[in-house]
């Protein structure tokens, strides 16, 4: 039997974690959370993810870009796909058009906030398949 | 001629017959004639009544007729003086005539001849007096224009609102005190010099000189908002002066500085984003929980169903209290007229808090008591803010204080000030946190606050109230060690 994909959910809103890992577990991964972007990055560090799905606004407004910047930056960890969540359009000011971003925001996908069930699960699974034929 | 009274007339001659004799003639042409026998009679007599005209006679005993002429003439210029003599030459008539007379009559007259020279006399009269009476009129009316505009000149430059006005080649020609500050310029070396260049705002130059330019019948206003370069905000309206043909005179532009509107406008569209955004937080959440079930990812445990249930319940009464803190928050804000301020004593008030929250307070094993004299000043206030005010410090001491700990609350007055205290062995803030806890939405991060359920409102609210009753709140805390919330108040002075 395959190994259980791990996916590591990073949020400070503690109702997005649970639905989310209810949905994912749900599916068969397994999940891990952590709050913080330090916390984060120490779970980065002991476990191997597969994928990250990120919050873009935690304790301060830009954590979430913080975050995959310097997952991005770290040899071992560049090739974790990012999705990049976010409830906050209004409040940044960035516009989140993925084309347009994707360089300089260094992630793989974004989605705005709340995520239907079947489209988490759909874009986490598009994220894997397209890592996986690289 | 037109006089309401009859004219009063005095004749002055030594000789009976011809006093006589004029009084009839004169009496029967309406007029009240007197007589004085010599000049010093006739001198005491002018002064005494107003007369129009003195028929005086040159040759007299006692006072010339020249002397008593010269006395009249000083007297009042207005009495028309008639020479009458006896020794009619070109002479004497001529001298008397130099001296102010207004004619002679040599003796012996006819009464055609006397009717005719009085007649002339007091019509020269009547046309001196409208005379005098249209130059009176005409300073009067200079005088009140004089007033009027410089009533409409104090009313301009006591305006609050800038106000320029320039002529057609759009030179400045009035500036007032609030323009010249608006736009930092000396007024007297603006007024006269040409707009272009002058206001450091291109702006508000082109609307000027637009306005001069598209004049229509029906006067068009324009008006913009822009910003100085100390980063002020004024709204300009323009509108061209335009005369009766249609021709533009000039302009004239209002100025109003709006920099506290923006800033107030600002701040409503931020609170209003911050607000949508808490809001949305958690229905989004419930919104989430529900998706669980109805996609059935629960699997069918019904105690999973159950749990993510509560929580949505939980987030429903979290916007509940959201909403109710928010319709507070609006409620602390309408100050003045609809808030009852009135002398009170907090102590009562207080002992009704506490009293509110022991079971609450006993739940959690933790010690909520009162430290206060049975009475204390009374202060100036609205006992149902204070009443939630105390509610939040008190409710909020509970809610961030572990088990078996301590929330005591006391009150004293101090150098005229009824100090309230809320004190707690609760988890405490950073150094950091301290600074913002006053504002809205702020919620002190800390690993333990982040299961405790709260609006992010409450002493948000406490400040609104607090500054509202004039008085002060503080706060000293440690991380882990615990909270004080100090409010002070001005004791009401009764008289």
């Amino acid at each position: 039997m395959d190994e259980l994909k791990r996916v590591l959910l990073v949020d400070d809103d503690p109702d997005f974690i649970d639905i989310n890992r209810i949905i994912l577990e749900a599916v068969n991964y397994q999940v891990d959370e952590a709050h913080s972007v330090p916390e984060a990055l120490q779970k980065l560090n002991d476990f191997r993810y597969d994928v990250l799905v990120l919050d873009l606004m935690m304790e301060d407004r830009d954590s979430g870009f913080i975050l995959a910047y310097a997952v991005r930056s770290d040899e071992r960890l560049r090739h974790i796909p990012i999705l990049m969540l976010t409830s906050a359009e209004e409040k940044t000011g960035f516009s989140f058009q993925f084309s347009q971003d994707q360089e300089w925001m260094k992630v793989d996908d974004f989605a705005a906030k709340p995520l239907k069930p079947a489209e988490l699960v759909a874009r986490i699974e598009k994220l894997l398949e397209r890592n996986a034929s690289q | 001629m037109t006089t309401a009274s009859p004219s009063r007339i005095l004749i002055v001659d030594d000789e009976e017959i011809i006093r006589i004799g004029c009084q009839r003639i004169l009496e029967d042409s309406n007029m009240v004639v007197d007589q004085a026998e010599n000049g010093r009679a006739g001198w005491e007599m002018i002064q005494k009544a107003p007369y129009d005209m003195v028929l005086l006679d040159l040759m007299m005993p006692e006072m010339g007729g020249l002397e008593v002429l010269d006395e009249v003439q000083k007297y009042d210029h207005r009495i028309i003086p008639i020479i009458i003599t006896g020794f009619a030459t070109i002479e004497t008539a001529v001298d008397a005539m130099r001296k102010g007379a207004y004619d002679y009559l040599p003796k012996p007259f006819s009464p055609d001849e006397l009717r005719t020279k009085v007649n002339r006399g007091l019509e020269k009269r009547w046309l001196m007096m409208q005379a005098e009476q249209l130059r009176e009129e005409r300073d009067r009316n200079l005088l009140e224009l004089t007033n009027e505009k410089s009533r409409t000149m104090t009313l301009i430059n006591c305006m609050r609102e800038g106000l320029i006005a320039t002529n057609r080649p759009g030179h400045i020609v009035l500036m007032n005190p609030a323009a010249q500050h608006m736009l930092r310029l000396n007024r007297e070396k603006a007024i006269g010099s040409g707009v272009s260049g002058l206001f450091g705002n291109a702006e508000l130059e082109k609307q000027i000189a637009a306005s001069l330019e598209t004049v229509t019948r029906t006067t068009t206003v324009t008006h913009m908002e822009f910003k100085t370069s100390d980063e002020r905000v004024l709204h300009s309206s323009t509108s061209p002066i335009v005369d009766d043909q249609g021709d533009a005179l000039g302009t004239v532009t209002i100025l109003i500085d709006v920099t506290e509107d923006k800033k107030v406008e600002q701040m409503k569209s931020d609170f209003v984003s911050l607000v949508s955004h808490e809001l949305k937080s958690p229905v989004a959440a419930i919104a989430g929980y529900l998706n669980l079930i109805i996609d059935g990812l629960t699997g069918g445990n019904p105690d999973k169903e159950r749990e993510i249930i509560v929580r949505s319940r939980d987030k429903a009464d979290g916007l509940l209290m959201l909403i109710n803190d928010l319709l507070d928050m609006s409620r602390a804000e309408r100050r003045g007229a609809s808030k009852v301020m009135t002398p009170l004593d907090v102590v009562p008030l207080l002992k009704e808090t506490v009293q509110f929250y022991q079971n609450e307070a006993k739940a959690k094993s933790i010690t909520l008591m009162l430290t206060a004299a049975e009475t204390l000043a009374d202060i100036l206030g609205n006992s149902d803010d204070l009443s939630r005010l105390f509610a939040n410090l008190i409710s909020n001491a509970i809610k961030y204080t572990l088990e078996n700990g301590k929330v005591e609350v006391s009150a004293c007055v101090r150098e005229s000030q009824v100090e309230i205290s809320v004190s707690d062995t609760g988890i405490g803030m950073s150094r950091e946190d301290l600074g913002k806890i006053f504002g809205e939405f702020f919620r002190a991060k800390n690993a333990l606050a982040r299961k405790i359920t709260g609006t992010g409102l409450g002493l948000a609210i406490c400040r609104r109230i607090v500054e509202d009753h004039h008085g002060h709140i503080t706060v000293q805390s440690e991380l882990d060690k615990g909270s004080t919330f100090h409010v002070t108040f001005p004791v009401h002075k009764n008289n």
